[in-house]
C-alpha cells in the first residue's frame, strides 16, 4: 500500500494514460471478439456445414452421425481442389465431421501426410500411386491394371481405395499450335526432330518416370532444357514464349481453346491416371466402413471426362469457386 | 460451350450450367471490378478475418511471453544475452522453411503457424522492451524507492509505464512484420490473405493475385496506423510540448 | 519434446549430405539468389540514395522522407509481389521491381537522415570557406554523413537477401525453390536451402559491417555510440 497521500488523488495526466490504456485495450478485445465471434471459414473448416436448402436428409440418411471426424486433404491443383469439395460437402450432407485440408502438395508430399497420419485421406491418381507412390513402372494397357496394382500397394500399407472414376487424367506435353505446325510435330517422338528446345513443368516433373526421366529414358530424348515452373503457370509460360512445350494435364480447360497441340504418347509412359480415394484402413472402419465408401463411389462413377472439363472450366477459366461448382454439381445429382 | 444441363444414358451424370463467364475474366483482364465485389464477401472477407486472427494470436502471445522475460532479465542481468541470441536465431530462420519444417513436427494446422509466428516476435519485442526498461531514468527510480515503493509496485507503476513507448515501437513493429509473415503462412494452408496468392499462382488471375495483394498492403498499413496512434496515446509525455 | 529433437537432428544431418551430393543444385541456385538480391539493392540503392541525400542537404520534404521507411517496412513482401505478378508477369523484372521497393525506403530514409543531421557548424564553416553548394555537400555532408548511409544500405540488403527467397513464387529462381519443392529434395533439402540463406544473410552483414566500419572516420566511430544508444534511438522512434 503506498502512503495514504497517493491514494485517492489523480494526478495530472493520468486520465490521459487511463484513456490510451483503455483505447488499447478495447482495440484488443475487439480483437479477440472478432477472433472468436467469427464463423469458422475457408479451407481449415472442422465443424459440420449445415444442411443445404434444398434437401432435408432422413435420420436414417446420415451415417455420419456419431462417428469421428475425418481429415480429407488435397493436392495442389485445381482438379484436385474441386474433387475435395465434391468429396468434403456430400461427406457433410450426410452428417460426417469433415477436416479439410486444401492444398498440401504435390503426390510426394501428400502422401507423406497421410502415411504420418496428418491426414486421413485425400483423391489420388492411380498412375501416381502405382509408380511415384509404389515405384512400381511397369507399363501398363489398361486402367483396371494400373488400378490393381495401386490397390494392391495400398493395402499391403494399411490404406483402402475406392473405386476409380471413369474419367482419367494424365500429363502430356503441348505446344503452341503454330510451333507443332512449323516443326511437323504429332507425337512425343516428333521432338526429337529438333535440335534443342525448353520443356516448362511443374519441378518434381523433372525426376519422374512418369514425367521428364521416362522421356528421356523411352523416347531417347535429350535435346531438351528442364525448366521449373510453378505449377499453374505453365499456360501463361507457353503463351509468352518462355517455354517451347509445356506438361499439361488433359483435363485442363485451356486445351479446349485450340490453342495449343497435345502431343501423343503411344509408348504410355503418362500411364493411365483414374481418381480413387485412398483412405486409411483403420480410420474408414471407425467411419462405417462401406457406408463410408457408397457415398465416394457414387460421386466417383459420376465424373466423366466431360463432366470434370466442365467443372475444371469453371473454375479455371470462370473463375467461380471450387466449393460453389461442387455443390452446384452435387445438387444437379441429388447428392446434396 | 457448356448450355443448358447435359444428361447422359442411364448412369451418367447431370452437368449443370455453370454460366458463362463474364469476359473480362476469362481473358484475364487487368483488374475485373465486377467479380471482385461479387466475391468479396466470400473469398476475400474471411481471408481477412482469418488474417487478422492469426495476426492478433501471435502478437499477443509473442507479447506476453517477450515482455515476461524481459522484465526477468532486467532483474537477472544473465538471461539477457541467452534469450537475445535464442531469439535472434529464430528470427533469422526463413520463414517458407521455418513453417513447413513445423508441419512435420505438429501437423498442418494453426497451432504450428502459431509456433513460427509468435517466434518471430519474440525478438524484437525483448529487445525493445528491455531496452526501454534499461532507459528508465534514475531519478523516477530513485524516487519510487524514496516513496516507499515495493519492487513489484514500482516495476508496474514506474518502470513499465515509462517503458510504454518502447514496448509499443515494439508491438508495432512486431504486427507490421506479422502481418507479411501471415501471407506466407497461407502456404502450409492455413488461411489468411496468403491463400488467395497461392491460388491465383494455378490460374494466373491476375484480378486476384491484384486484391489479395492490395488487401495485405491496406491491412499492413491501417495496422500500423492505428498502432501508431495507440502509441501516441499511450505516451503523450514523448511528445514536444509547448508549454 | 524427443520427436522434436530427433526430428530436428535428423533433419541436419541428413542437410548436409544433402549439400554433399546436390552441389551444383546449391551452387545454381545460391548464385541465383545473390544475383536477384544484389541487383535489387543495386536499383535500390541508386534510385533512393541520391534522392535521399539531395532531400537531406536542401533540408526538405522530411514528413515523405523518414516516413517513406515505414511504409516501406510495413509492405508485406509476399502482397507487393503478388502485385508484381498482376502487373509485370512471371519472372526476373517482378522480383526486382518488388525487391527495389521494400529495399529503398529504408536506404532512402537513412539517407536523408544522415544528411540532414549533419553537424550544422560544420557545414556553417564549409560556407564561410566559401564553398559552394555541391562542394559543401559532396564535401562535407556525404562524407561526415556515409556512415549512416551505409547503415540504411547494409539493413536494406540483408532484408532483401532473406526476402529474396520468396522470389520462387514468381518464377524468380534462387533458394526459394528448393524450399517450396519439399515434393523432390525432401525435408533435408528444405533444412540445407535455409541454412545457406541464413549464412548468406550472416555473410553478408558481416561484409557490410566492415565495410560501414572501413568507411567511418575514426573520430566518428565512438561517437556514434555504441550498442547501447542505437538501441534506444530505434526502441523509441515514433514517427
Amino acid at each position: 500500500m503506498g502512503p495514504a497521500g497517493q491514494r485517492g488523488r489523480s494526478r495530472p495526466g493520468t486520465h490521459r494514460l487511463r484513456f490510451g490504456a483503455v483505447a488499447l485495450i478495447a482495440l484488443i478485445a475487439a480483437l479477440f471478439v472478432a477472433a472468436c465471434g467469427s464463423s469458422n471459414s475457408g479451407s481449415s473448416s472442422s465443424t459440420p456445414s449445415p444442411s443445404s436448402a434444398t434437401s432435408t436428409p432422413a435420420a436414417s440418411s446420415q451415417p455420419g452421425k456419431g462417428k469421428p471426424s475425418v481429415t480429407l486433404g488435397t493436392k495442389d491443383f485445381t482438379e484436385e481442389f474441386i474433387l475435395g469439395q465434391l468429396y468434403k460437402q456430400a461427406l457433410q450432407h450426410a452428417g460426417y465431421t469433415v477436416n479439410y485440408k486444401e492444398n498440401i502438395g504435390a503426390t510426394e508430399v501428400i502422401d507423406k501426410a497421410l502415411t504420418s497420419g496428418k491426414i486421413n485421406a485425400y483423391p489420388e491418381y492411380t498412375g501416381e500411386s502405382a509408380v511415384t507412390v509404389a515405384g512400381v513402372n511397369k507399363t501398363v494397357k489398361s486402367p483396371q491394371e494400373e488400378y490393381n496394382i495401386a490397390k494392391a500397394f495400398y493395402a499391403k500399407r494399411g490404406e483402402t481405395m475406392s473405386q476409380m472414376t471413369p474419367f482419367f487424367d494424365v500429363d502430356a506435353i503441348a505446344v503452341k499450335k503454330a510451333f507443332a505446325q512449323k516443326n511437323g510435330l504429332k507425337t512425343l517422338s516428333d521432338l526429337k526432330k529438333l535440335k534443342s528446345f525448353t520443356l516448362g513443368a511443374r519441378p518434381e516433373f523433372a525426376n519422374r518416370e512418369q514425367g521428364a526421366a521416362g522421356m528421356k529414358k523411352d523416347y531417347g530424348l535429350n535435346n531438351f532444357t528442364f525448366k521449373s515452373l510453378a505449377l499453374g503457370i505453365q499456360y501463361q509460360a507457353l503463351d509468352s514464349g518462355k517455354v517451347d512445350s509445356a506438361d499439361v494435364f488433359t483435363t485442363d480447360p485451356q486445351l479446349a481453346s485450340g490453342k495449343y497441340t497435345v502431343l501423343k504418347d503411344p509408348k504410355n509412359i503418362f500411364g493411365f491416371q483414374n481418381i480413387a480415394l485412398v483412405i486409411n484402413t483403420k480410420k474408414l472402419q471407425a467411419l462405417g466402413g462401406d457406408q463410408f465408401m457408397a457415398i465416394i463411389n457414387k460421386i466417383n462413377s459420376l465424373l466423366t471426362t466431360p463432366a470434370v472439363i466442365s467443372m475444371n472450366k469453371a473454375v479455371a477459366i470462370d473463375k467461380q469457386s471450387a466449393a460453389a461448382v461442387a455443390k452446384s454439381f452435387l445438387q444437379a445429382n441429388h447428392l446434396i | 460451350m457448356i448450355g443448358s444441363a447435359t444428361t447422359f444414358a442411364a448412369g451418367g451424370p447431370v452437368i449443370p450450367n455453370f454460366g458463362k463467364g463474364d469476359p473480362c475474366v476469362v481473358r484475364n483482364g487487368q483488374f475485373c471490378a465486377h467479380w471482385f465485389f461479387q466475391n468479396f464477401s466470400s473469398r476475400f472477407l474471411p481471408r481477412v478475418v482469418e488474417h487478422i486472427e492469426l495476426t492478433a494470436i501471435a502478437v499477443s502471445v509473442g507479447t506476453v511471453i517477450a515482455v515476461t522475460a524481459a522484465i526477468v532479465a532486467y532483474r537477472h542481468r544473465w538471461l539477457e544475452t541467452p534469450f537475445s541470441l535464442f531469439s535472434a536465431f529464430l528470427y533469422t530462420i526463413p520463414s517458407l522453411a521455418f513453417f513447413e519444417i513445423m508441419v512435420q513436427i505438429t501437423g498442418i494446422n494453426r497451432f504450428t503457424a502459431e509456433i513460427a509466428l509468435v517466434s518471430y516476435t519474440l525478438l524484437i519485442l525483448f529487445r525493445n522492451t528491455l531496452t526501454g526498461l534499461q532507459g528508465v531514468p534514475r531519478p523516477s527510480i530513485e524516487a519510487a524507492n524514496a516513496m516507499g515503493l515495493t519492487d513489484r509496485q514500482r516495476l508496474f507503476r514506474v518502470e513499465l509505464p515509462l517503458a510504454l513507448p518502447a514496448i509499443m515501437a515494439g508491438i508495432r513493429i512486431a504486427t507490421v512484420t506479422i502481418i507479411s509473415l501471415t501471407t506466407v503462412a497461407a502456404f502450409i494452408g492455413v488461411g489468411g490473405l496468403g491463400e488467395p496468392i497461392f491460388n491465383a499462382i494455378q490460374t494466373g488471375f491476375k484480378t486476384q493475385f491484384l486484391a489479395a495483394g492490395i488487401l495485405a498492403i491496406l491491412l499492413a498499413l491501417i495496422a500500423d496506423l492505428l498502432l501508431v496512434i495507440a502509441q501516441r496515446a499511450l505516451s503523450p509525455w514523448t511528445r514536444a510540448r509547448r508549454t | 519434446m524427443s520427436a522434436f529433437l530427433i526430428a530436428t537432428s535428423d533433419s541436419f544431418a541428413h542437410a548436409f549430405t544433402f549439400f554433399g551430393n546436390n552441389t551444383h543444385l546449391m551452387w545454381e541456385k545460391t548464385l541465383a539468389h545473390l544475383k536477384i538480391a544484389f541487383a535489387s539493392c543495386g536499383v535500390a540503392f541508386i534510385l533512393a540514395v541520391p534522392l535521399g541525400v539531395w532531400l537531406g542537404h536542401l533540408h526538405k520534404g522530411s514528413f515523405f522522407a523518414i516516413n517513406v521507411s515505414n511504409i516501406g517496412r510495413a509492405l508485406p513482401s509476399l502482397a507487393v509481389i503478388s502485385i508484381g505478378i498482376a502487373i509485370f508477369g512471371i519472372g526476373f523484372t517482378n522480383v526486382l521491381v518488388a525487391l527495389v521497393i521494400l529495399a529503398g525506403p529504408v536506404m532512402l530514409t537513412n539517407a536523408y537522415v544522415a544528411v540532414d543531421q549533419v553537424d550544422r557548424n560544420a557545414v556553417q564553416a564549409a560556407y564561410a570557406m566559401g564553398m559552394k553548394p555541391w562542394q559543401v555537400l559532396l564535401r562535407v555532408e556525404v562524407p561526415l554523413a556515409l556512415p549512416l548511409i551505409f547503415a540504411g544500405i547494409r539493413t536494406a540488403t540483408v532484408y532483401v537477401v532473406a526476402t529474396a527467397t520468396l522470389a520462387t513464387f514468381a518464377g524468380g529462381g534462387g533458394l526459394g525453390d528448393i524450399i517450396v519443392n519439399e515434393a523432390s529434395y525432401g525435408v533435408a533439402g528444405v533444412v540445407a536451402a535455409s541454412l545457406t540463406i541464413t549464412a548468406l544473410a550472416f555473410a553478408t552483414d558481416a561484409v557490410l559491417a566492415l565495410i560501414q566500419r572501413f568507411v567511418t572516420p575514426v573520430p566518428m566511430r565512438a561517437r556514434l555510440g555504441g550498442r547501447r544508444t542505437q538501441q534506444v534511438r530505434a526502441a523509441t522512434e515514433t514517427i
